[in-house]
């Protein structure tokens, strides 16, 4: 029977469409050695859950030649069991994709957008541009782009094939685990029967539902609301504008908070806050749906429903991001509400930041002290993130009383004044976090320069013959080690001391250069806008320690012993 | 935080605030306070003089 419209069962099943849905990649069950052959064997690093963090990890592992093993208890992308599954991607998560290789293929398939406007009532509140945001103009990727997780999450399974070195394994469901001083134990389930493997590092990536949580008796900080949503996924015969609007007090949604934001293949996304604690299973039935749609859209206006899911706003923060040889990362370690994109995005960053330290870890370019680093950096992303998604989830679904006032009151002045525009809060979109205690950068005690714990953006900047480069370039040349950027002029002193770090460690060192000058260093570029400064955070004679997953480790000014100090200590050699 | 007097003129201001409220519902009356704060909070702007004024504000109410 197709209806068009799949029940959508509320244990936040993702379910699609009969004849209007999506098809899904499967990929193939392949017989593991350790069912083949029986024996135990050890893996430097095994990561359960594949989806969009635990593809990422795997991808970024893959590029550099490590080993690992995938386990997805699924066959396919798109999976059942979470919840409201992504659709708009950071700048930052799409550099990362660039450097991954996947990029153009997000790109083509993706929308941009950069226009946000939100309304109360029938009113224009405000309106933002973020193209016209310094912070975002420099990358050569845009602000954001839309697109279906899954795509990106089949990209990722692609480019993992075309890479090797990881073994995916689909199927296969962890079902028991422990681990002790010399290695982890997983028990796997699968289509062929059980079998046990070792590992020296374990990654859960298996999202809000993680079993790790408790063999590894997990502290969580946990905070549930009555707030509930309902998102429908739509095509419709006339579409609206490419722009991400919101609405605080839609007229057309019982005065409730509506989105309205477009996907690929033309699908829009149109998420409904709902009464409080309001019955998930009723407002998600097609004809509730349709009526909500008609409402907003006119009764014109033919729509044809491609999925929807009902979810209930909580937040939820792993107080240890690593327990033993477990490293928690993406739904796994946190869970917030959507607002502001700050779930799928904060998953891929912290693949990305824990991808290079494991890798130099393992290939003993690191001390495994570095691998600390990761909870001191990504716990900090991650309590920012509940934070201000929390303060949205606030403003979205005030308490009654004051908080109920101070919204009004904020609305009514908004429309007015410009300062209280910053007041309304529909969501902060989620930026690269800044780590501003981490033991793996050193930071500037004297006030100065305000840079190293920062994103590094991928600007782009000419080679020596001319033709444009970006940093992302850079970072696939230097292939895991540290990136030295020196900006200017350099002494015969200061071009010996970065020839003797090469030798000596795994860094790389480019001189940059202005559109004149000639070079001391064998290796230089020239960045006459002056980008690569720019997103160094540097300014004059300076120079950029920049980390495989392009944030600024430290920068100074003369190429001396401070230097030195800065790798040893983005390398965990040195606290 | 200021707990020294520092308005030119106390007792206009005093009955400045009570006018505006001049045949206002009580529901009128409390959006118009929510509204007053937002816009002086703004004049203030230095966080640790607000941080102190909610605290005090909020002192021996229960």
């Amino acid at each position: 029977m197709s209806t068009g419209y799949a029940d959508a069962a509320f244990t936040n099943g993702y379910q699609f469409t009969e004849g209007t849905g999506y098809a899904l990649p499967e990929y193939p069950f392949v017989e593991p050695p350790e069912l083949k052959t029986g024996e135990l064997r050890r893996y430097p690093v095994v990561i359960a859950g594949g989806g969009i963090t635990g593809l990422t990890l795997a991808c970024a592992l893959a590029r550099q030649g490590i080993a690992a093993v995938l386990l997805d208890e699924d066959n396919t992308v798109g999976v059942k069991g979470a919840s409201s599954r992504g659709i708009c991607y950071t700048q930052k998560s799409l550099e990362i994709f660039h450097r991954l290789g996947i990029y153009e293929r997000i790109a083509a398939k993706g929308i941009q957008w950069s226009v946000g406007r939100t309304f109360a009532g029938k009113d224009e509140v405000y309106a933002f541009d973020l193209r016209q945001q310094s912070g975002y103009n420099l990358s050569t990727q845009p602000p954001f782009i839309n697109i279906q997780q899954f795509y990106i999450e089949g990209y990722l399974v692609e480019r993992i094939y075309q890479l090797g070195t990881v073994d995916l394994r689909w199927q296969s469901r962890v079902s028991a685990f422990e681990q002790g001083p010399e290695f982890a134990t997983l028990t796997v389930q699968t289509p062929a029967g059980e079998y046990r493997l070792q590992a020296d590092h374990v990654i859960d990536a298996t999202g809000s539902h993680s079993p790790f949580r408790q063999w590894c008796e997990a502290g969580v900080t946990r905070r549930q609301g009555d707030d509930r949503w309902c998102i429908a996924d739509v095509r419709f015969s006339t579409r609206p504008p490419i722009e991400r609007h919101t609405w605080i007090e839609a007229p057309f949604n019982e005065n409730r908070a509506v989105w309205q934001h477009l996907m690929g293949d033309e699908v829009w996304r149109i998420d409904y806050q709902m009464a409080p604690d309001t019955d998930a299973a009723a407002n998600s039935r097609e004809d509730v749906v349709r009526e909500r749609l008609e409402r907003q859209f006119g009764t014109d206006v033919k729509i044809e429903i491609v999925w929807v899911g009902p979810y209930a706003y909580r937040s939820e923060c792993i107080d240890e991001m690593r327990h033993g040889r477990v490293f928690f990362m993406g739904d796994a370690a946190k869970v917030v509400s959507p607002f502001g994109a700050r779930g799928g995005n904060t998953g891929v960053a912290d693949a990305d930041n824990l991808a290079w330290k494991l890798a130099a870890v393992l290939k003993k370019r690191a001390a495994p002290r570095l691998l600390d680093s990761y909870h001191e950096e990504r716990h900090e992303a991650a309590r920012q993130n509940v934070l201000v998604t929390n303060r949205t989830a606030r403003f979205l679904r005030p308490a009654d009383g004051a908080e109920r006032l101070f919204r009004s009151a904020a609305l009514s002045l908004a429309r007015e004044y410009g300062f209280a525009r910053q007041l309304i809060n529909t969501g902060r979109m989620a930026i690269a976090n800044p780590y501003t205690q981490s033991s793996a950068c050193s930071y500037n005690e004297h006030g100065g320069v305000i840079g190293p714990g920062l994103s590094v953006q991928n600007v782009s900047f000419n080679w020596a013959d001319g033709s444009e480069g970006v940093v992302n370039d850079l970072l696939q040349w230097a292939d895991g080690r540290l990136l030295v950027l020196v900006f200017g002029a350099l002494s015969a002193a200061a071009a010996q001391r970065l020839r003797a770090l090469g030798l000596g460690w795994p860094v790389c060192s480019v001189q940059v250069l202005g559109a004149e000058g000639s070079a001391q260093a064998r290796e230089f570029v020239r960045d006459p806008k002056g980008h690569l400064q720019g997103a160094c955070h540097v300014f004059g004679h300076a120079w950029a320690l920049v980390r495989p997953d392009a944030y600024l480790a430290a920068s100074g000014e003369a190429v001396d012993g401070h230097l030195l100090q800065a790798v040893e200590k983005s390398l965990g050699m040195r606290s | 935080m200021k707990t020294t007097l520092n308005l030119a003129d106390a007792d206009a201001f005093y009955e400045q605030l009570l006018d505006v409220h001049g045949g206002l519902t009580r529901e009128q009356s409390e959006l118009l306070n929510a509204r007053l704060i937002l816009l002086l909070a703004n004049q203030v702007g230095d966080p640790q003089v607000l941080k102190d004024c909610l605290a005090a504000a909020r002192q021996r109410l229960e």
